[in-house]
């Protein structure tokens, strides 16, 4: 009987409501909000309820696509790796760096937006890096 | 006096097969009753969810009646056993929240009570113009946006 | 504190019997790790000197996924007087199965049963702890303050509780005997969408619709952000439903809600 029940954060805002995310044999099952911790107390609002939806919801992407004419082809990581590499250059070439603009997102972790951060500063060289709240 | 002369909005969910005969009964022996009902055909009382009534009476409906078969005489046997004990609850429970219980009457007419139901309803709406408008929705939301279908 | 301490071993000691002599394949209960305390599912006696019986939680929707999961595995709990009863009224409506659940009774302390203002604060059977006397509902002064109101204060009263709704479903979600696999509260026919606060109809329909299979755990008002004191209503449709029907949720498994049989398998009392 392999059920879980792992103590995470949500991880939408500032709040940082712990809950408790139940799985059995690795398919998430329902969000118990954690009735210890001092700030929730056991209480979540509705992204808290629904944080764990998105792992396994039917509209998640499963592989990278490319855009060919009016259509979203599926196509493997190094060739969209390589497309998205090469067009950023012919971009930062042809119209300069600061034609580029960069945004992150608070469901990455902080290493994952230094990452990106120093990608836009010190590889194509523009401070047009932002964050969907505004970090 | 001005609570006379509010006109109320009153649902009769009346079931087919009784009430709704005995209310057609009452309208072609030309029974004078008041205008300010508005009947919905249903199969049995029974079919008559609690939702309906909550949101009717929380969305401007002053008054809601449900007119079934008398006991023992539902065309499906026991429809009205259920309406009757689930609808004396919910009259209970909105009582608690604070709508008057009277705004809810449950009664039976059978197919050739014309007469009673010309009483149950000119009585009901003389009783919902007495206790005034049913003033729920209140404040405006805080937040409202329009949702994707 | 010293009580506490003694109730987890002997606890521990009973769920380890159960384990050993393989009568069940794994128990429900609590587990505490650096101060924060979660439901457990302990498989092997290795874990259990982790096990923990504060604070509540609402242990009867998980017995319900591992019961559905596990279709062939007998299942121990640790219960509460709640949790036994959210236990039985499931069973009623078929989503659990009794006869794979071995319960592990604990009695609630006073203090415990004050704090939810509980008025069965033990189970049928009490294995662990002292059987103490629950409140009656009209003892809770919140109860008693809105009997006393009038139709047109009550009216605003709850107005003002519920304009502090943030829609967060809580409520629905925490609660173990609201297990619609399409809740009607999602339907926008019935509560508008896009409305904070929602619409009264949203609480309005939700007590109603438990109103015959709340068995008073308080599960809700726990889970509500907002502290809208929920409990209130459901205390009174309990005590409606004891005055006009007899009938108490959550007490066997063979009796059935009075809303859904005739008149005469169950009248209208008293009225």
């Amino acid at each position: 009987m392999d059920y879980k029940n792992v103590l995470t954060t949500c991880p939408y805002c500032g709040c940082g409501c712990g809950i408790y995310q139940s799985s059995i044999d690795g398919q998430l099952q329902r969000p118990i909000p954690d009735q210890t911790h001092p700030l929730s107390e056991g209480r979540l609002c509705i992204k808290g309820w629904s944080a764990h939806e998105h792992v396994a919801s039917p509209d998640r992407l499963t592989t990278p696509l490319i855009r060919r004419g009016e259509n979203l082809e599926e196509a493997s990581w190094d060739e969209a790796l390589s497309l998205v590499s090469s067009r950023l250059m012919e971009l930062r070439k042809q119209h300069g760096p600061d034609s580029l603009a960069f945004l992150s997102s608070a469901k990455c972790t902080n290493e994952e937006n230094y990452l990106l951060m120093k990608f836009a500063r010190a590889v194509i060289g523009t401070n047009n890096i932002d964050h969907c709240a505004r970090l | 006096m001005e609570k006379q002369a509010f006109s109320p909005r009153i649902i009769a969910f009346c079931c087919n097969w009784c009430s709704y005969a005995g209310a057609d009964l009452a309208g072609v022996s030309r029974m004078q009753m008041p205008p300010d009902f508005h009947i919905i055909r249903v199969m049995c009382s029974a079919r008559v969810a609690p939702e309906w009534i909550i949101k009717a009476l929380s969305s401007g409906t002053d008054g809601v009646m449900v007119l079934g078969c008398h006991i023992g005489d539902c065309h499906y046997i026991s429809g009205n056993h259920r309406a009757a004990k689930r609808l004396a609850l919910l009259n209970e429970m909105l009582a608690f929240v604070g709508i008057h219980p009277d705004r809810l009457l449950v009664d039976w007419v059978s197919a050739s009570e014309g007469s009673k139901f010309q009483t149950l309803v000119t009585g009901f709406v003389q009783r919902v113009r007495e206790l005034g408008p049913m003033e729920i929705s209140g404040q405006e939301p805080m937040i409202k946006y329009q949702v994707a279908d | 504190m010293g009580i506490q301490e003694d109730q987890i071993r002997e606890v521990q000691e009973i769920a380890g019997r159960l384990l050993l002599d393989k009568q069940v394949a794994a128990v429900v209960g609590l587990f505490s790790n650096h101060g924060h305390v979660g439901p457990h599912l302990f498989s092997s006696v290795d874990d259990l000197p982790g096990l923990a019986l504060e604070p509540r939680y609402p242990l009867a929707l998980d017995c319900r996924t591992l019961l559905s999961n596990f279709p062939k595995d007998r299942l121990g709990v640790v219960v509460r007087g709640c949790d036994e009863r959210a236990l039985i009224e499931m069973a009623k409506l078929q989503q659990v199965d009794m006869e794979r659940l071995v319960f592990i009774g604990v009695a609630c302390s006073d203090d415990q049963a004050r704090q939810c203002a509980c008025e069965k604060p033990y189970p049928r059977q009490i294995d662990v702890g002292e059987k103490v006397d629950g409140l009656s509902p009209l003892d809770d002064k919140k109860v008693q303050e809105l009997i006393e109101q009038d139709m047109d204060a009550r009216l605003v009263f709850w107005q003002q509780e519920f304009s502090r709704c943030i829609k967060c479903y809580g409520c629905r979600n925490a609660c173990p005997v609201c297990i619609c696999d399409e809740c009607l509260l999602e339907e926008t026919c019935w509560v508008e969408g896009g409305q904070i606060p929602p619409h009264t109809s949203f609480h309005l329909i939700r007590t109603f619709h438990i109103a015959d299979k709340c068995v008073g755990c308080g599960a809700c008002e726990a889970a509500c952000p907002m502290e809208i004191p929920l409990t209130i209503l459901n205390k009174l449709m309990r005590e409606k439903l004891k005055e006009l029907f007899h009938y108490e949720p959550g007490m066997e498994v063979s009796q059935r809600s009075p809303l859904i049989t005739t008149l005469e398998e169950a009248p209208i009392r008293g009225l």
